[in-house]
């Protein structure tokens, strides 16, 4: 599904990722985890092509995408949520959703009953400003706004930063229900999400991928991971 | 519900806006006169057009003079060497600024904040600079030329009551096709591009095609309203498109509240009151005007518009914190 390799990715003589290869399979959800700073974000901004690599490649069902612009990635099926839970503030929720909806002509209808059965409240909020939304429910509409037109990657950055516990819960529902569906790369910090959700779990230090982790009951365990964040 | 309120508000109710707005200008007639309500209305076109621009897609433009001089030009060129036929030099005046959006909009569009302000500033000095000099055989520089339309059937361009129709027709034409196309997928898509440009193209979006898009519906009407104005006056001078004029609508925009449609009116309203009138009691009454943007900006940031809305939706929910729940005082 996506094969990363040797990349190297830097801002100006800042150096941010060092040959990073990992690969994503059909259906899996793999998770980044470290510490701030180690470049996860900037690994799923190259991913999207926001950044340029300096060196390597990123393949996409087998086709390099360096260089693709976002709205091809996105009519190939690949979605993006950012870490700063940013919903269109001054469009209504219905909205929100109209716009994925038309780009991947999904009928208006089924975009919006995919949404609301992920979380059924957002349902009685399709009229209200986004931007009146809790924190939880952006991010839930942010979620359910990349489900829209099935699409085969989902990149996530940090789903559950700054949410309460009973949102995070909720969250972890949803992107368990997504599981074997869609093929999925989250950067998180959450270890008890990561633990419930990871089918492989890669360590980011310094800009390197220093650990895989692959094994069910290492990743069930947390300890391992606990000294890298 | 409707307690104190008569079968006729239902009626209104039930009316289009723009019939509301055909009244609200005819109402005007008898207080200023309908020369200066054509005129008001052609500026309330060419608002509408940069409310477009601005209100809705955030873009905020220092040379949209541009386009009502070009469709201005166009118009009374066509007039003078083409043909007198009002309605061809008004079909005229709308294509030459189209095209002239067409052209300019690939290069603008690119642009964001400041940067695309200038670039329609340094375009809009160049048509300026162009048709008072280079172009000087065929605009006649500086002193203008005027516009000798033919009557066409009843509709006859040096009558005021006909120029007065035809424009008041255009504003209600342009205003209902505004608030279809803002209200359409098109309207919803130029609004997410206000507010975050990159997160429409993670969404699947050419964000650069709807933005040239909406600047050339923007650079259309404006035409319009400059082909409009120049049938009314018979006449076309470069002051059209001075720069300076653009102050003028950037001030009528944000006075109304930028990102309606009814901000524009009554802001392209209160600016034409405002600089027709005031100047006749107050020499410089651009110092008025300067003092009333800055309490807009301080005190009233969504505009008279904006500013209205706030204050039925305060009533309407102290209205409902007032109303009994049912079965209380019993």
């Amino acid at each position: 599904m996506l094969a990363v390799k040797d990349l190297d990715v830097a801002y100006g003589y800042a150096r941010v990722l060092h040959d990073v290869s990992f690969r994503l399979e059909q259906g899996h959800m793999a998770f980044v985890i470290g510490r701030n700073g180690a470049g996860k974000t900037t690994l799923l901004k190259t991913l999207i092509g926001l950044l340029r690599p300096r060196r390597g490649s990123v393949s996409y069902q087998g086709q390099e995408i360096s260089g693709v612009p976002p709205e091809e990635l996105y009519s190939r099926g690949m979605r993006y949520v950012g870490q700063e839970k940013r919903v269109f503030a001054n469009l209504t929720v219905r909205e929100n959703i109209e716009i994925p909806a038309y780009a991947s002509r999904e009928p208006l209808g089924q975009a919006l009953a995919r949404v609301t059965a992920i979380h059924p409240k957002l349902g009685s909020l399709l009229d209200q400003k986004a931007g009146q939304l809790s924190g939880g429910q952006r991010q839930i509409l942010l979620v359910g706004r990349a489900l829209v037109g099935d699409p085969k990657l989902l990149l996530i950055d940090e789903p559950t930063q700054g949410l309460a516990a009973v949102v995070i819960d909720e969250v972890a529902r949803i992107l368990r229900g997504l599981r074997g569906r869609v093929s999925a790369l989250i950067v998180e910090q959450n270890l008890a999400v990561v633990r419930h959700l990871a089918d492989r779990v890669y360590i980011l230090s310094e800009g390197k991928i220093v650990r895989e982790i692959s094994d069910p009951s290492e990743i069930a365990d947390t300890r391992g991971m606990e000294a890298y964040l | 519900m409707s307690r104190g309120r008569g079968p006729w508000v239902a009626t209104l109710a039930l009316l289009p806006p723009e019939a509301a707005i055909g009244a609200a200008f005819l109402l005007l007639i008898p207080l200023i006169s309908l020369h200066r309500v054509t005129d008001f209305m052609i500026f309330c076109i060419f608002v509408l057009s940069f409310d477009l621009l601005y209100g809705y897609m955030g873009r905020l433009s220092f040379g949209h003079l541009l386009f009502l001089g070009t469709g201005a030009y166009s118009a009374g060129l066509f007039i003078k060497y083409a043909s007198p036929n009002p309605l061809l030099g008004v079909l005229a005046g709308i294509l030459g600024a189209g095209l002239l959006g067409v052209l300019l909009g690939p290069a603008a569009v690119r642009a964001t904040g400041a940067c695309f302000a200038l670039m329609n500033l340094a375009f809009n000095h160049i048509g300026f600079f162009l048709v008072l000099s280079p172009l000087r055989a065929v605009t006649n520089g500086e002193d203008g030329f005027g516009i000798r339309a033919r009557a066409l059937w009843l509709f006859d361009p040096a009558g005021k009551t006909s120029m007065f129709l035809l424009v008041l027709g255009s504003l209600l034409l342009v205003f209902y096709l505004l608030r279809r196309l803002t209200a359409s997928p098109f309207g919803i898509l130029i609004r997410s591009i206000k507010e975050d440009e990159t997160r429409v193209r993670f969404l699947g979006y050419n964000t650069h095609l709807f933005k040239w898009l909406t600047y050339v519906i923007a650079g259309t009407l404006a035409g319009l309203a400059g082909t409009l104005g120049a049938l009314n006056y018979s006449f076309v001078n470069p002051n059209v498109m001075d720069v300076q004029g653009n102050v003028g609508v950037v001030f009528a925009c944000l006075i109304g509240g930028a990102g309606s449609l009814y901000g524009a009116l009554a802001g392209g309203v209160a600016y034409m009151l405002i600089s027709n009138f005031l100047a006749i009691y107050i020499q410089r009454w651009e110092i008025f005007l300067g003092l009333s943007l800055l309490v807009i900006v301080f005190r009233f940031r969504r505009g008279l518009w904006g500013s209205v809305q706030s204050t039925l939706e305060y009533a309407r929910r102290f209205e409902e914190v007032r109303r009994p729940v049912a079965g209380e005082g019993a």
